[in-house]
């Protein structure tokens, strides 16, 4: 009897608790300020990438609020971020989105960095009209659900790769054979994807696609596959992890080529780190390089002006995860700007119809959602730094041979 | 094409003799202690780190820092099995599983934080070598020849040292050994500690060959179950026949069907043999 | 007497659960669609793991199936109910065939195997890529509805479940089939030698283990409306339900809500005090259950009930 009694009293206890937290949280705060909600992952598989978007959004936040907030009707409204961490857990993922939805009562949402993760959290949103802003969702796939709250500030991946096929066609004519290998995942399959239908428009032929699971341990067999097709070009698509272990393994079978791609291997510090003198020559496209300079009406101003703060608080330079987490701050700021008010279904209507230039590049959002981009820079690991060969305005050197 | 057949075969072996290194301390503590040590993953790559750390602060090849990383894990395994799996030896098989789940979170949880999961790597590439149109990464070789060492040592000194011998009994008749005066929970202790050895000696060998990362943990542990399974519960050579199968099999179902289904045949031959032989190719009642 | 409580306890809790919509805002109900869910899957591995003491690590595969099913079969425009229903029958049919097999083994061999097929399933998920879009993952239709609609139509499908998956549970433990695999676990041998078909016993538990769950994967993939292969066919489910069990007391009626409500709970509160360190922590509550919680927090209340 006393152990049901026990059992009973635990069980309302917990529920109490609930119900106590959700009306404590409900309660009304401040009305002066903008609410935003950012799941990240802190812990777990993407971790390194989830603490680069905590990065870039402190940023812009202590920018925003020294400046007085974010002007709404002519009013200045300070910005607090509610941020939790669902530790890469899809579940977790579609919980705090509903959390911060109805308990923190957030305005706006910022999509959490994996792929799947990003459009389960947009499906949330989608259900309760908050306007949510993916910052690292480059596929269509993530787009293609037809949700309308959801704007993503990379460019879709066709681009990057078109940007990509035509610079090696042009700068190295003799490139004639492709080979593929790419991560069986959202993002890098849709990558090489594209890579096997864009690179025949420009003359050139696949000689082999293939795809690796996403828990590879061991490449050595499709990279001796590759090596005997003996392709002009090798694109490998995947995360550090992967990549890292491609080009080593590429190396050890003596697997060789002029152009080697990885996506979006160089783009991150730690590629060029993790291989010392192998990252020499590997190629890659990106959404964003500090290198290509933009003006803009945002808390920056200009590229120089957020490269040349990120270097100084973290001491290493940016790369575009965090860039494009900005900038889906920056993007949502001027959309709440030109709507004039917090009322998410004209945020939403003043995304949509949004054209600006800041910090990031040109933002300016598709019927899909996702930002139609411009400029997309192709950058290559030369001399043990990153040089962009593309475009041209900001190019530092061309597309040179990998030795 | 016989040339990539051969390449084929050279990469799956060498792979595979990673493989058995990568499997023959969880064997060890399964056969012994009938305990499947979830932790495996962690320590290997705690090894990794450790010789990673060694290597950019210090300079030390991993090749060296193998047995200071080893002595460390040794000494760890040891305390975790003294203090704690211990106590709770005679349970059943999803006690001391759990345990060994719940410790490795703690442990997890502690490496994320001090080394994040960002991918790393020693950078120490000893070049290839080429006979008739096989290329084999020295590293890999090398890598090989240390696990093959490594694993040769550990079957020695199950064959022939004191404590060896009573790890032996110990597997063969746990109440048996308990009366012919052998300390079990010291044995048992010595075991994990070994187990823990090896993972941490082959986390330091793959620190040149694979990025070191938190999220791989997963990914060793799974092998070192199949491995397990192919070769047999226990055994030196059970592990070493499992890595070199495993690597074989995975590499000529990728030559054939393609990467993700290479994973996958290694599973399917696991279930397979799980079901006709359950206990592996080598496996057999007694102990080396 | 006891079990009368106890039976009263949990439509007490039910009621509860049920009531959230009108006590609490969504996010609770959210909650208590979570804790429903959990409860079902707790109470699923608890014939296969608890009575019959089979260290089965297959939940999430019984899940995965079951979300592809339903997916697969509501994208081919069947009915809601009938998409959730094909993928408990698919994944109940898949669990027997599958017992035919694996439950031949025993220990450590059948926990190794069991956590096989969960890869295997996510492996086939992922280079199947005609069926089930591959690493892509895959679209599943958006339901219409505003959030409060929703966040009440799951919370019943999954309460609903928790409750179906509780009255089997009461009708094995109270019966013959409860009997013999208590038997089982006791000791296989004797159990066959008394006269009990236990391997048909063994293949209803697990069959019994797999068809909640088959539904439970069906519900949440019409739930968040994307599938994945690395989140449907997930370890760390896999590893957390029976650590749910654990909690509560496995081989008994109440332990898997119990444990399972208390899991739910208790990471809701460690998580949001705790960031870098919960996952630490979760496993520090781990060990500890372990060394001083060895039946569970039933077996637990029942001897403070004692003394």
């Amino acid at each position: 009897m006393l152990s049901a009694k026990g059992a009973f009293r635990r069980k309302t206890l917990a529920l109490l608790s609930l119900c106590a937290a959700a009306t404590v949280l409900a309660s009304p705060l401040s009305a002066q300020t903008i609410k935003i909600g950012a799941p990240l992952a802190l812990t777990g598989g993407l971790a390194d990438e989830g603490k680069k978007q905590a990065i870039a959004y402190d940023m812009w936040l202590k920018r925003i609020n020294a400046a007085g907030g974010i002007s709404v009707g002519g009013k200045k409204m300070k910005v607090e971020l509610v941020q939790y961490d669902y530790q890469t857990n899809e579940q977790r993922a579609q919980q705090l989105a509903e959390k911060l939805i109805v308990d923190d009562k957030v305005d706006f949402l910022l999509a959490p960095f994996g792929s799947g993760h990003t459009k389960v959290v947009a499906g949330v949103a989608e259900r309760y009209g908050v306007p949510v802003m993916a910052t690292s969702a480059s596929s269509e796939s993530i787009f293609n659900q037809g949700y309308k709250y959801m704007f993503g500030v990379l460019a879709p991946n066709g681009g990057i790769v078109e940007n990509l096929t035509k610079l090696v066609a042009k700068q190295n004519p003799k490139v004639k054979k492709v080979a593929i290998l790419g991560r069986e995942d959202v993002f890098p399959k849709a990558m090489a994807t594209s890579m096997a239908e864009l690179a025949p428009k420009v003359g050139m032929e696949v000689v082999s696609t293939e795809f690796y699971p996403v828990g590879a341990l061991d490449l050595a067999t499709p990279i001796s596959k590759i090596k005997a097709l003996a392709p002009d070009w090798i694109y490998v698509t995947g995360y550090s992890k992967d990549l890292v272990l491609a080009r080593k393994q590429m190396a050890d079978l003596g697997v060789k080529a002029p152009v080697i791609t990885m996506i979006t291997g160089p783009a991150y510090k730690e590629f060029i780190d993790a291989l010392g003198p192998l990252a020499e020559g590997v190629t890659s496209a990106s959404w964003w390089h500090h290198s290509a300079q933009f003006k803009g009406n945002d808390p920056w101003g200009t590229t120089k002006a957020f490269y040349d703060e990120f270097v100084k608080r973290e001491k290493s330079d940016p790369d575009y995860v965090h860039a494009a987490a900005a900038a889906a701050l920056v993007a949502l700021q001027k959309g709440i700007e030109k709507a004039g008010t917090l009322d998410k279904a004209k945020v939403r209507d003043a995304l949509a119809s949004l054209d600006v230039t800041t910090f990031y590049g040109p933002i300016k959002f598709s019927a899909n959602g996702m930002n139609a981009g411009s400029e997309l820079p192709i950058i290559q690991v030369q001399k043990s730094r990153i040089a962009v060969l593309y475009p041209d305005r900001v190019k530092q050197g061309t597309l040179q041979p990998v030795k | 094409m016989s040339a990539l057949y051969a390449q084929t075969l050279a990469n799956g072996l060498m792979l595979g003799a990673l493989y058995a290194c990568i499997a023959v301390g969880f064997s060890l503590v399964w056969g012994v202690l009938n305990v499947i040590n979830m932790l495996h993953g962690s320590f290997i790559i705690l090894g990794g780190y450790l010789a990673y750390f060694a290597w950019t602060h210090f300079q030390v090849p991993p090749f060296v820092s193998i047995f200071g990383v080893a002595a460390l894990l040794y000494l760890l395994g040891y305390l975790i099995q003294y203090g704690l799996i211990n106590r709770v030896i005679a349970r059943p098989v999803l006690t001391t599983l759990t345990l060994t789940f719940g410790l490795d979170m703690i442990l997890y949880n502690f490496m994320n934080l001090a080394f994040t999961a960002t991918p790393r790597r020693v950078t120490l590439d000893l070049g290839r070598l080429e006979i008739a149109g096989v290329t084999l990464p020295m590293d890999r070789v090398w890598a090989m020849l240390l696990a093959l060492a490594m694993t040769a040592m550990l079957f020695a000194v199950l064959r022939s040292s004191r404590i060896g011998r009573a790890i032996v009994a110990v597997r063969m008749d746990r109440d048996a050994a308990a009366l012919m005066g052998v300390r079990v929970n010291k044995v048992y202790a010595v075991t994990f500690g070994l187990g823990a050895l090896m993972a941490g000696a082959c986390g330091a060998l793959l620190s040149s060959v694979f990025p070191i990362t938190t999220s791989v943990t997963g990914l060793f542990l799974g092998k070192a179950f199949v491995i397990c399974v192919i070769g047999g519960l226990g055994t030196v050579p059970g592990a070493l026949v499992g890595g070199l199968a495993l690597g074989l099999v995975e590499s000529f179902a990728g030559q054939w069907f393609g990467p993700v289904n290479a994973i996958l045949a290694g599973f399917l031959l696991m279930l397979v043999l799980l079901v006709v032989r359950p206990t592996g190719l080598m496996g057999r009642k007694g102990y080396e | 007497m006891k079990q009368r409580t106890g039976l009263i306890l949990f439509l007490l809790w039910v009621l509860v659960l049920a009531a959230m919509p009108w006590m609490a805002s969504n996010y609770a109900v959210k909650i208590a669609t979570f804790l429903a869910m959990y409860g079902t899957l707790a109470l699923s591995w608890n014939f296969i793991g608890g009575y019959t003491g089979y260290p089965s690590f297959a939940t999430a595969a019984f899940v995965g199936l079951g979300a592809y099913t339903g997916a697969i079969a509501q994208n081919a425009g069947w009915m809601l109910p009938a998409a959730w229903l094909a993928g408990a029958i698919v994944t109940a049919t898949f669990a027997a065939l599958l017992g035919l097999v694996i439950l031949r083994m025993k220990g450590h061999y059948f926990a190794i195997g069991s956590i096989a097929i969960v890869e295997v399933l996510s492996l086939v998920a992922s280079s199947w890529s005609g069926m089930t879009g591959g690493g892509e993952g895959l679209n599943v239709k958006f339901l219409p509805g505003g959030p409060e609609y929703i966040g009440r139509v799951f919370l019943y499908t999954m309460l609903t479940l928790m409750v179906a998956a509780f009255i089997a549970t009461v009708l094995v433990d109270r019966g013959r089939l409860g009997f013999g695999l208590r038997c089982i676990q006791q000791n296989e041998d004797a159990a066959d030698m008394v006269g009990i078909d236990v391997t048909r016993y063994k293949i209803y538990a697990f069959v019994l283990s797999a068809v909640f769950c088959g539904a439970v994967g069906a519900a949440y993939a019409s739930w968040v409306a994307y599938i994945s292969p690395g989140d449907s066919f997930s370890i760390l489910l896999t590893l957390k339900v029976p650590v749910m069990v654990l909690l509560g007391g496995p081989g008994t009626v109440f332990g898997p809500v119990l444990g399972s409500a208390a899991f739910v709970l208790m990471e809701e509160t460690i998580w949001a005090k705790f960031l870098d360190y919960h996952q630490a922590i979760l496993g520090l509550v781990i060990v500890l259950l372990i060394f001083f919680l060895p039946g569970g927090l039933l077996r637990l209340l029942s001897r403070k009930a004692a003394a």
